[in-house]
């Protein structure tokens, strides 16, 4: 019968079973977030805030950005209420 | 390594009891107020969850693209003119299956104040069971930020552009949620991004009370690229919003309306323009008509809010 390989699924675009797309959207980042460890206080408002939900707990410390996704959108360091992360350039870390 | 002073862990991260099912990259802007409520509500109603949805800015990630999926959700996708139609469609469907589970209607507020309302209303009027979720980024801003329903008096947009003979738009918005709320439907609520706590109460409410019928969810999300402010205000003029009584925080159950937060000193509407380009070029006489207009909302809210306690009519004037 029909060749379509495209409607074998119950619909074109809704099989989870593939591995789901990802774009390397840390390439976008112009600023990227540096958490200060020591004046983190471990509140979980960069995390809860974060639109792309890239701030990770680190051990029950403080948080770091996965900055392989990071968009550098600095909502992060906006809301932080001991200012303890700052939005520094990404080109100093240009080498 | 050495002692320091440790906070309290936000509450908000315990409403969060499921595993967010998005990719980790996906194509919102950055500082994308929707990325952040589309991310937030699976991971508070859980990942069973049915969404639809129309063409919007929610279109792209929800639908998929070149036959690969950005997420691992149910999702629906529907023209705007019939998406509470079609979220009917489908709770029907599992009701005669026998299928228990959440439809979630996932739209802007160009599908739910302007193209969509009418079968929205009529879903709100049938009392269908499911929950319909606005977005609200007052605008259209998909296709290049044209003017909606909601846009607020005064905003520049690219059909109310600042030129010659045009001041930014000239009509004032509408209150959708009140207008939801006037349909009498099992719950309506406003929402927004600065307050996450209340905003998973409400969603959990509103998984709670879609069982009695139509629940709306009216969720404020300021969009970065068409309003023109810093990316990282976005929580920032969310919490704005709220504190000037431009967004005001409230949930109405059967039609009772209940304030969820009161502001005790509100600051003047040019608290929140201020950061927002699209608000650059308005004047005093401009900014005076925005607050009557903020104004006149929250009083109505206060009068709609007394009606369970004592009704006095005002006399007649002849």
């Amino acid at each position: 019968m029909s060749k379509n390989t495209y409607f074998k699924h119950e619909g074109p675009w809704s099989d989870a079973n593939d591995p789901l797309m990802c774009s390397d959207t840390g390439d976008w980042r112009t600023k990227r977030p540096i958490v200060d460890k020591d004046k983190c206080i471990f509140c979980g408002f960069c995390q809860i805030y974060c639109p792309v939900q890239v701030m990770e707990m680190v051990g029950d410390s403080h948080f770091e950005a996965d900055l392989g996704f990071c968009k550098g959108c600095g909502i992060c360091a906006q809301e932080c209420p001991k200012q303890a992360i700052t939005m520094v350039s990404e080109g100093e870390f240009v080498s | 390594m050495s002692e320091k002073k440790k906070g309290k862990l936000s509450p908000v991260i315990d409403y969060k009891k499921h595993e967010d099912p998005f990719s980790k990259g996906v194509a919102f802007c950055p500082g994308c107020g929707l990325e952040l409520l589309i991310r937030f509500i699976p991971q508070v109603m859980g990942n069973d969850i049915v969404m639809t949805g129309t063409p919007s800015c929610s279109a792209p990630v929800l639908l998929g693209q070149n036959n690969q999926s950005w997420h691992s959700l149910s999702y629906f996708g529907t023209l705007m003119t019939g998406a509470a139609a079609n979220a009917t469609g489908l709770v029907r469907y599992y009701n005669r299956a026998g299928i228990d589970n959440t439809v979630v209607c996932f739209n802007g507020d160009g599908t739910a104040a302007d193209i969509g309302f009418g079968n929205m209303s009529g879903a709100a009027e049938r009392n269908e069971p499911f929950i319909y979720i606005c977005y609200d980024n007052e605008g259209y801003m998909n296709t290049g930020i044209q003017k909606s329903g909601t846009t607020p008096y005064g905003a520049s947009t690219t059909t109310t552009p600042v030129a010659k003979g045009s001041r930014g738009k000239n009509l004032r918005r509408m209150n959708l949620a009140l207008k939801m709320a006037m349909s009498k439907i099992p719950y309506a609520a406003t929402a927004t991004l600065s307050d996450l706590g209340d905003l998973a109460k409400k969603l959990l409410k509103a998984k709670e009370m879609k069982k009695n019928g139509f629940c709306f969810l009216h969720v404020f999300a300021p969009c970065p690229t068409g309003w023109g402010y810093d990316p990282a205000m976005t929580v920032e003029v969310c919490r704005r919003a709220v504190k000037t009584n431009y967004f005001p925080l409230w949930e109405a159950e059967n039609g009772k309306i209940r304030m969820t937060k009161t502001v005790n000193k509100p600051k003047p509407v040019e608290h929140y323009m201020e950061p927002i380009k699209k608000f650059k070029h308005l004047d005093d006489n401009d900014r005076a008509i925005l607050q009557e207009d903020v104004d006149y909302e929250l009083c109505m809210l206060g009068g709609l809010s007394i009606l369970e306690k004592e009704c006095v009519l005002p006399e007649a004037a002849d």
